[in-house]
């Protein structure tokens, strides 16, 4: 088990925004958030990054509270939107500076880059722009291909697909699966297309107004019956 | 739709976050503009009594006729540093249904929106009112307030107009500055004189007040310039910045500081690529002549330090105190990322007492050419430095950890009080009178050379006990930087 989450709870302004009593990740599972706008997605995703303090319960990494302990940021890596980069950095700059965090030579950093060159099309390196000047998808390709170079053993990615081109966002379902098997890396994923959910994850978690309404491992129907629940919410 | 594009100018002022939340901030600019009308005014009014005081062997006319282009020559100038472009505020007109004519032509309405346009009224209207029409005539007078409206105007749109350019063409700004500073040069020598120029062209007026309507006309054509450029490049892409490749840029001096390095060469880049930085600290750099104003002889032969302590703190400390001010809102915009990466806070800590640390040391070594003064104000800086660099940084970093606001890096920083909550207006105040009080203290107790020793000795105890501070500051940003993160998400 790699994340644990006991009787989390955020409220603004008098009204629950996440309240979840109960919730373990286990390693290498790939795990799919979705919900409507305001179902407490992000708000999970930055109480789980120590960007936000709940308040009330915890959420251990790796058995230590990431309120009161340093030691996930070794291992996790995450990218929620474009506040993770820091958008006067050219690209290159920008992974360069991100490796040397990870004791990552120049080297080593280029040699990383390079398997990546299919996933930036030809757009990202050597552009000769800052990271600002990018459109927002581009912007959303430096910041996931940013973490995926981290090596990380927990990954978090916020509306990844969001922005992205069709062709990209087949490629990173490819990357996400590829992961799984490869390093047995745990990825959390919030989309609001839930044909990518459905396909890359293998458990999805629903959430409603902040509280967890289903909790499902993916199989055949679950992309029907995740329809079914949207469909419903509407009328 | 003019009235409906300045009524959406208003209601944006008004609404602008910062503005409503902070009164403190509003009262305080308030008061300021209040004081800065009230001494034009004051200048405006009594500039009859002043200038025989000032210049009593010279004719009263022939002084302020003097001082007329004298006065524009030197706004222009100010223009060119203050003035904001009002041009990204039509970006969300450029798609709709409304003729380009009309947008330019609210352009060019907003730009006269300008304290620098009331400032000559209030100056050179009360003289031209009281004195110039009682000896010269009514008509005379008239046409002098004509010729300064214009000028007014005239420097409004060229200063517009060579902003807009410059943004464009670099090679126009170096031919300019090289112009103006060989203008200021002949100026200082006395091979060319501006008020004399000045005088020349008003005391004609006077003779022959027709030829006061070339200034009217100058104006017309620079209006006219102004609004052909715009209407041929009114693409908001045009309007910001020039298409330049950018480039990977590395530092290897600050690579032997290692990760704490690699922070501080990101933060540098911060500085340097940043409108609002890059021109904050471009004028902190202006404070080095400080040192003219404040190093007197006189002082320095009594031993009166005081003053001078105070021009040198400020001097070797000056991006301490104003890069420091808006610590971390700097990096609010990349700051969870900072957060959820593996950068230790300390480490963090430590690369802001190395950016402050490196930023001293080199404005210590330039302000050293005071030492051609006296030997004394070498040692009067040493104490200076070794306090902004041991205490005020310490100071500027604890209060840094107080401070929720985020800074749009994008905008200028003239006039500019986005960003600036309670911390940082009180800021100075602790930084800039510690000093004062220890000298002043220990001067008291025993002599002035003895007051700048505990000063420097307090600053290098401060230095040595780095690591404890760099401790207590990472424990203060840990308890609040949950609340800092969600100051700096609120844009």
């Amino acid at each position: 088990m790699i994340i644990e989450i006991n009787n989390l709870k955020k409220v603004y302004a008098g009204r629950t925004v996440v309240d979840i009593t109960d919730l373990k990740f286990h390693a290498g599972e790939t795990i799919g958030l979705v919900g409507n706008n305001g179902a407490g997605k992000t708000t999970l995703f930055r109480m789980l990054l120590d960007l936000i303090r709940p308040d009330g319960g915890e959420i251990l990494s790796k058995s230590l509270n990431v309120a009161s302990s340093d030691q996930w940021k070794a291992y996790t890596a995450s990218y929620l939107d474009e506040g993770f980069l820091i958008d006067y950095l050219t690209p290159e700059e920008y992974f360069i500076f991100i490796g040397s965090l990870h004791n990552m030579s120049l080297a080593h950093v280029t040699d990383y880059l390079q398997q990546y060159m299919e996933f930036f099309n030809g757009e990202i390196l050597n552009s000769g722009k800052y990271i600002r000047d990018f459109s927002k998808g581009n912007q959303n390709k430096i910041g996931i291909a940013a973490a995926l170079m981290q090596n990380p053993e927990l990954l978090v990615l916020d509306e990844p697909f969001a922005n992205l081109d069709p062709t990209t966002q087949i490629r990173l379902k490819a990357l996400v699966k590829n992961l799984k098997v490869t390093h047995s890396v745990t990825t959390l994923i919030s989309s609001h297309d839930l044909n990518h959910v459905t396909d890359v994850c293998d458990r999805i978690i629903l959430m409603e107004k902040g509280r967890i309404i289903k909790d499902i491992l993916t199989n055949e129907n679950t992309l029907q019956e995740l329809e079914a629940y949207f469909s419903e919410k509407t009328v | 739709m003019l009235f409906t594009f300045l009524g959406h100018q208003w209601i944006a002022f008004t609404r602008s976050r910062g503005k409503n939340t902070n009164i403190v901030v509003q009262v305080i600019m308030g008061l300021a503009i209040l004081y800065l009308l009230a001494c034009a005014v004051a200048a405006g009014v009594f500039m009859g009594k002043i200038l025989p005081a000032a210049f009593p062997n010279k004719d009263v006319i022939v002084v302020f006729n003097g001082l007329i282009l004298y006065y524009f020559v030197l706004e222009f100038l100010s223009r060119l540093q203050l003035q904001e472009l009002p041009t990204l505020s039509v970006v969300p007109y450029l798609h709709l249904n409304i003729p380009k004519k009309k947008i330019v032509g609210f352009l060019n309405i907003r730009a006269l929106f300008s304290a620098f346009n009331l400032i000559p009224v209030f100056i050179f209207f009360p003289f031209c009112l009281m004195n110039i029409s009682g000896k010269l005539g009514v008509s005379v007078a008239l046409m002098y307030l004509l010729s300064i409206l214009s000028l007014s105007v005239f420097n409004n749109y060229l200063a517009l107009y060579v902003k807009r350019i410059s943004m464009v063409n670099m090679i126009f700004v170096a031919t300019g500055l090289f112009l103006l500073s060989a203008l200021g040069l002949l100026e200082y020598f006395k091979v060319f004189s501006i008020a004399a120029v000045s005088n020349t062209v008003f005391s004609h007026i006077a003779v022959f007040p027709a030829l006061a309507l070339v200034f009217p006309v100058l104006a017309a054509v620079i209006f006219m310039v102004n609004s052909r450029y715009l209407s041929n490049n009114l693409y908001a892409e045009e309007l910001s910045s020039g298409e330049k490749r950018k480039s990977s840029t590395d530092y290897p001096f600050l690579d032997r500081f290692g990760e704490v390095g690699a922070l501080a060469a990101v933060e540098i880049k911060l500085i340097l690529r940043n409108k609002r930085s890059k021109s904050t600290v471009s004028k902190g750099l202006l404070f080095v002549f400080y040192g003219f104003l404040f190093y007197k002889t006189q002082f320095l032969d009594k031993n009166q330090f005081l003053m001078m302590i105070f021009a040198a703190v400020f001097m070797t400390g000056n991006m301490v105190m104003l890069y420091g001010q808006f610590m971390f809102g700097w990096q609010s915009a990349e700051f969870d990322g900072i957060l959820t990466s593996r950068i230790s806070i300390k480490t963090f800590i430590k690369a802001k007492f190395l950016l402050f640390t490196l930023s001293s040391t080199v404005l210590t070594l330039v302000v050293s050419l005071y030492g051609f003064i006296s030997w004394k104000i070498l040692l009067i800086q040493f104490a200076a430095y070794l306090y902004s660099v041991g205490i005020a940084s310490v100071m500027v970093l604890y209060m840094a950890t107080r401070n929720y606001k985020g800074i749009d890096l994008s905008k200028g920083s003239s006039f500019n009080f986005q960003g600036v909550g309670a911390t940082s207006m009180i800021m100075g105040l602790p930084v800039l009178l510690t000093p004062l009080a220890i000298y002043g203290l220990v001067n008291y107790l025993s002599n002035p050379f003895w007051g700048l020793a505990a000063l420097g000795l307090i600053g290098l105890a401060g230095l040595f006990t780095r690591n404890y501070w760099v401790d207590i500051l990472v424990k203060e940003f840990n308890k609040r930087k949950h609340k800092i993160a969600e100051g700096f998400r609120e844009k």
